[in-house]
């Protein structure tokens, strides 16, 4: 069975890292196995529950792991591999003359990004037991590259495919001429490029899954407003939709109306000011227990 | 009377027949040839060409398709030092002096 996936996005210093926390934190007081991820690089969570964390999940209770995601780690594995592939599939001096390259591939725009996506990948196929998976993600713009990317790379890989099958095609009637009779032809990069179609569905099949909750976190004030409209537009261009507002901070415990009227077709949970900051396991739970309502929208 | 050799001319003429169709078989598909060239050329180009300076597609769509693309990528950086000379190529192919 799927779990459920909710992803905490907002503008950067709105309180993704303690609303994803306290969710967690409440999820797993109802005894429900929950695995919460932090994706930002900031990495609040060890701030949060005074811990150290890794990517090895760490136990905070009996229902409650918390993992840290470093991007660094999966850009260079992935390279590792690519750069031991080709080694093995490519003459020496090829080889040898892609070397360079391979040095200033860590640096390429979009890495961050597939980084964060291979991550996202291990975690579903390593989770089958937990109901619940939270992810505190990074600052916007990082999110919504991230969010995007199946969609984008499905753009990218369904056209080459259609040229691919063109250029087969053309060769399979020249090999037709020429010999007198058809012959299939077996080709590497059509094989590949189909085995990539099929992971980039299946991904994006999980980002569009009735389970999976994006959640816009944001303050009352007009800065996060304005950011949250504009995370709102990008969401629909990709064909997502917000599950549940947070209103982080909340002062005077009722839904501003300009959001409330600006999001009136999403649920809004309101996450009221805690005066003293919440930094450890016993300061979230005496947050949940003072604001048990907050959660309700999540289910 | 059966004459010496009949079957030798048989075979000859069999022979020659078999090139004349391989060439005009030949002939009938260089066209199409070339613009498979040129369509596998687009292919490499979208997918490799970050290596010879062309904005290419999301980073890891090449390097998942880069093991399978060593002749591709061999291809392209010699067709950048042929590259001054498009249609001195593409006139061998249309056979036009």
């Amino acid at each position: 069975m799927q779990p459920e996936l909710l992803f905490f996005i907002g503008k950067g210093g709105v309180g993704k890292s303690t609303v994803s926390a306290t969710t967690a934190f409440h999820f797993s007081g109802l005894s429900q196995k929950t695995l919460l991820v932090s994706m930002d690089p900031a990495h609040n969570q060890r701030d949060i529950f005074e811990n150290s964390f890794s990517e090895t999940p760490r136990p905070v209770n009996a229902c409650l792991s918390v993992k840290e995601v470093d991007t660094d780690f999966w850009i260079q594995k992935y390279l590792k591999e690519t750069e031991k592939t080709v080694k093995a599939t490519y003459h020496y001096e090829s080889a040898f003359n892609l070397d360079s390259y391979f040095n200033v591939l860590q640096f390429s725009p979009g890495l961050e990004e597939y980084a964060l996506l291979l991550a996202f990948d291990a975690i579903i196929a390593s989770s089958p037991g937990a109901s619940r998976i939270i992810f505190d993600m990074a600052p916007t713009a990082l999110s919504l590259r991230f969010l995007a990317l199946p969609s984008v790379t499905l753009i990218w890989l369904e056209e080459l495919m259609k040229l691919r099958n063109k250029i087969i095609a053309k060769k399979e009637i020249i090999t037709k001429i020429k010999i007198g009779k058809k012959q299939i032809e077996t080709d590497k990069i059509r094989s590949r490029l189909d085995g990539l179609i099929k992971k980039y569905r299946r991904l994006d099949r999980i980002f569009q899954a009735a389970e999976t909750r994006i959640n816009l976190v944001m303050n009352d004030d007009r800065m996060s407003f304005s950011e949250a409209l504009r995370i709102k537009a990008k969401l629909q261009e990709i064909g997502m939709h917000i599950h549940t507002v947070v209103v982080n901070r909340a002062m005077n415990g009722s839904i501003p109306g300009y959001i409330s009227e600006t999001f009136n077709d999403q649920r809004i949970a309101l996450f009221p000011m805690e005066k003293n900051g919440l930094m450890g396991c016993a300061a979230i739970e005496n947050y949940i227990s003072d604001n048990a309502a907050s959660f309700k929208e999540f289910g | 009377m059966k004459l010496p050799g009949i079957h030798i001319i048989k075979k000859k003429m069999a022979a020659a027949f078999k090139v004349a169709d391989e060439v005009m078989r030949g002939k009938a598909v260089s066209a199409m040839e070339y613009e498979t060239g040129e369509l596998d050329h687009i292919f490499t180009l979208l997918v490799l060409g970050m290596f010879v300076g062309i904005p290419s597609p999301p980073i890891h769509i090449t390097m998942e398709l880069l093991p399978d693309m060593e002749e591709a990528l061999a291809g392209m950086i010699d067709k950048v030092s042929t590259a001054h000379d498009p249609l001195g190529d593409l006139f061998s192919v249309l056979e036009i002096d």
